[in-house]
């Protein structure tokens, strides 16, 4: 039987040049297999630092990651083939179509023929994209893109999915339908790493937060079990305003 | 890893395809720029060697020197040669009114008496060499030729105008003084056919003939076009630093490269992508320009290019200049971090290695310094190559020197992008 943890992080660390903090504070934690773990903090906190980390995007300073076993210092190129990525800004070519981001995004995780085109047309079909698929990205409402960006990071199926902020700056209607397909795959075995400001969002859709500022792990459980700890807290927006001391972050 | 190469360059293909600007910038900018700088610099050519040099005569003397020096000036192709100005005989006056005003950029002034003066000064010349009197000290005026210049004319041309004119007047002072002699001596030995001035005018004691320095199996003279259509297509061609150079920096910007460095693929194969792509339209732009310059530059009137002897030279010449180029371009676009940083980097850094490579003034006629200087330049690399193909007739072995230099350059501009990448990622 395969091990329930997917990722072990340990005393991991990143002091970027010429930063008098360190970005991430020596932070330990795990996630395990088919999980939906929030990784939940204000601006600065060190989310986007850890996520940027655990995909390879730059080393970390110090500690320890293993991704499903394999230690990511060393076996890089073996974790970047089980990792999908949503990013934050929408990482496509604005003078392509969806079809043509898709098939080299899909191409560059080594799909490609027939398989890549099934994908690519399951997944337009699936987010309601396919009338639009031939028009350029550029020409796409904020919650399309949005929708690309998506099926651009899961096409090839990945392990683990990490989500920076998947719904920023979109509307109701395609939210619900993205996190509708989020837990489907995640649903179809893949573990989800998500950060997100959205509060109410991360509460209905994570199995499992942390909660992080400064570079430093604050509390870890379930939503619910977060909201229980913390006395006077009717949900998990109020945890995180108690935990990050409800000040202005830059 | 094919298919993720061919997916790269498919990728950029389209990017490239749907940029018409940037397109435009590429393939446009290059034909226009060597139609106007041909045009331009054939036309300053024919002011010299076809149409010639604008000069009014004005002929006070109106004897053998004037006419002999107005012959002469209208048997080279040097100049045109005009003894009117508005329909109207020229004057010292008039004919310094219409050079101040541009009309004409040399004017020639033969003072009235020149020619009676000459002989009478190479009349006193000969008796005091037959007589051995000393008559040289009781010579009279010298004859004062006025040269009048227009203050735009280039000093090369104003060179090329009054030593031609010294020619002429040596050539007439020496007939006159062989004449002289003739007339005296003719007094001693009646047979007239053969005086020495009649052997002076029969005889031609040196003749010039010019070739071209040319190993090619064509006759190529040098002109205009043959130096313009390189030139500007090099330049061209490293122009493409700045698509090149944006592609890679909207990539930055519009957040991909964040995708693209986390995925199963190692960045150098998205490179090597963009690198073909923009090698192949390096290679359709210089197709294109060698069209210019073989059909439409002669259907304007101009020169048709003369390719030389080795096809096989100019391609191996032609995909070393794009490598070149391109590496350039990749270089730039990793060590800027905004497209504005990138055009203004690439733009102003490809002006002064075409300066400095001879695209805008040959190297030939810069200061030394300049020329050890225009050295280093990759356009100039591949200039001279060029012109070894196009106006010397040289081969493959003949380029190959420069094909080596532009490869090296392409695989440090590579060196350091490599370097300056892994900086920028170890945060």
């Amino acid at each position: 039987m395969s091990n329930p943890v997917i990722i072990e992080i340990e005393n991991l660390t990143k002091t970027f040049k010429n930063a008098t903090e360190p970005a991430v504070n020596g932070i330990s934690f795990s996630i395990n297999r088919n999980e939906i773990f929030g990784l939940l903090g204000p601006n600065g906190a060190g989310k986007t630092t850890t996520i940027s980390i655990l995909c390879g995007l730059f080393p970390a300073t110090g500690g320890k990651v293993l991704i499903d076993g394999k230690d990511l210092h060393t076996e890089l190129a073996s974790v970047k083939n089980m990792i999908g990525i949503v990013p934050q800004d929408i990482a496509l070519y604005p003078t392509l179509t969806a079809r043509e981001n898709l098939a080299f995004y899909g191409s560059m995780y080594g799909l490609h023929g027939k398989d890549l085109n099934e994908k690519i047309e399951t997944w337009l079909q699936k987010l309601s994209l396919i009338d639009a698929s031939n028009r350029r990205v550029s020409t796409y409402s904020g919650g399309m893109k949005r929708r690309v960006n998506l099926i651009a990071g899961v096409l090839h199926n990945p392990a683990i999915l990490f989500l920076d902020e998947p719904t920023v700056g979109v509307d109701v209607h395609s939210r619900n339908v993205i996190i509708q397909h989020l837990k489907e795959i995640n649903a179809a075995g893949t573990t989800i790493i998500y950060t997100s400001h959205h509060m109410e969002e991360a509460q209905n859709f994570c199995t499992r937060v942390s909660i992080i500022d400064h570079g430093n792990i604050l509390t870890e459980g379930t939503p619910a079990e977060l909201i229980s700890r913390n006395a006077g807290s009717t949900n998990l927006e109020h945890v995180f305003l108690n935990l990050t001391n409800r000040k202005l972050r830059d | 890893m094919l298919n993720k190469l061919l997916a790269t360059v498919k990728k950029e293909i389209l990017l490239l395809l749907r940029d018409k600007v940037g397109l435009s910038v590429l393939f446009l900018m290059p034909v226009a720029l060597i139609l106007v700088m041909t045009l331009i610099q054939d036309s300053a050519f024919k002011s010299i060697n076809e149409k010639g040099i604008p000069v009014v005569f004005v002929d006070h003397d109106n004897d053998s020197l004037s006419h002999q020096i107005k012959q002469g000036l209208l048997s080279t192709d040097l100049c045109y040669v005009s003894d009117s100005i508005d329909g109207k005989p020229a004057s010292s006056e008039s004919a310094l009114k219409a050079v101040s005003e541009g009309k004409f950029l040399i004017g020639i002034v033969i003072p009235k008496g020149a020619t009676a003066s000459i002989r009478k000064n190479v009349s006193a010349m000969v008796s005091e060499t037959l007589n051995g009197t000393d008559s040289l000290q009781k010579q009279t005026d010298s004859v004062e030729i006025v040269i009048l210049i227009d203050p735009v004319a280039k000093k090369s041309f104003l060179n090329a105008v009054t030593s031609n004119l010294r020619e002429f007047i040596s050539e007439i002072k020496t007939k006159i003084m062989f004449q002289t002699f003739s007339e005296q001596i003719s007094e001693v030995i009646p047979d007239k056919q053969n005086t020495p001035g009649n052997a002076y005018q029969q005889s031609q004691i040196i003749r010039y003939k010019e070739i071209f320095a040319s190993t090619a199996t064509e006759q190529i003279v040098p002109n205009a076009v043959q130096h313009n259509v390189p030139a500007w297509t090099i330049f061209a061609m490293f122009f493409i630093a700045i698509p090149l150079s944006n592609s890679i920096l909207k990539e930055k910007t519009e957040g991909s490269v964040f995708r693209l460095h986390t995925m199963p693929t190692p960045y150098l194969l998205l490179i090597n992508g963009k690198i073909l792509v923009y090698v192949l339209v390096c290679l359709i732009q210089f197709l294109l320009m060698l069209a210019v310059g073989k059909f439409l530059l002669p259907q304007m009137g101009l020169p048709a290019l003369v390719l030389g002897n080795s096809m096989m030279g100019i391609f191996i010449l032609t995909l070393a200049t794009s490598f070149a180029a391109t590496g350039f371009g990749v270089t730039v676009g990793t060590l800027a971090t905004t497209d504005h940083q990138a055009a203004i980097m690439g733009s102003l850094s490809i002006l002064l290695l075409s300066a400095l490579g001879g695209i805008w003034v040959p190297s030939y006629v810069m200061p030394e310094v300049m020329r050890n200087i225009s050295a280093f330049s990759p356009l100039n690399w591949s200039l001279e190559g060029f012109y070894k193909l196009f106006l010397r007739g040289g081969g493959v072995a003949d380029i190959l020197p420069y094909a080596i230099k532009l490869m090296g350059f392409f695989f440090a501009m590579m060196g350091i992008s490599y370097l300056a990448n892994h900086k920028k990622r170890t945060v």
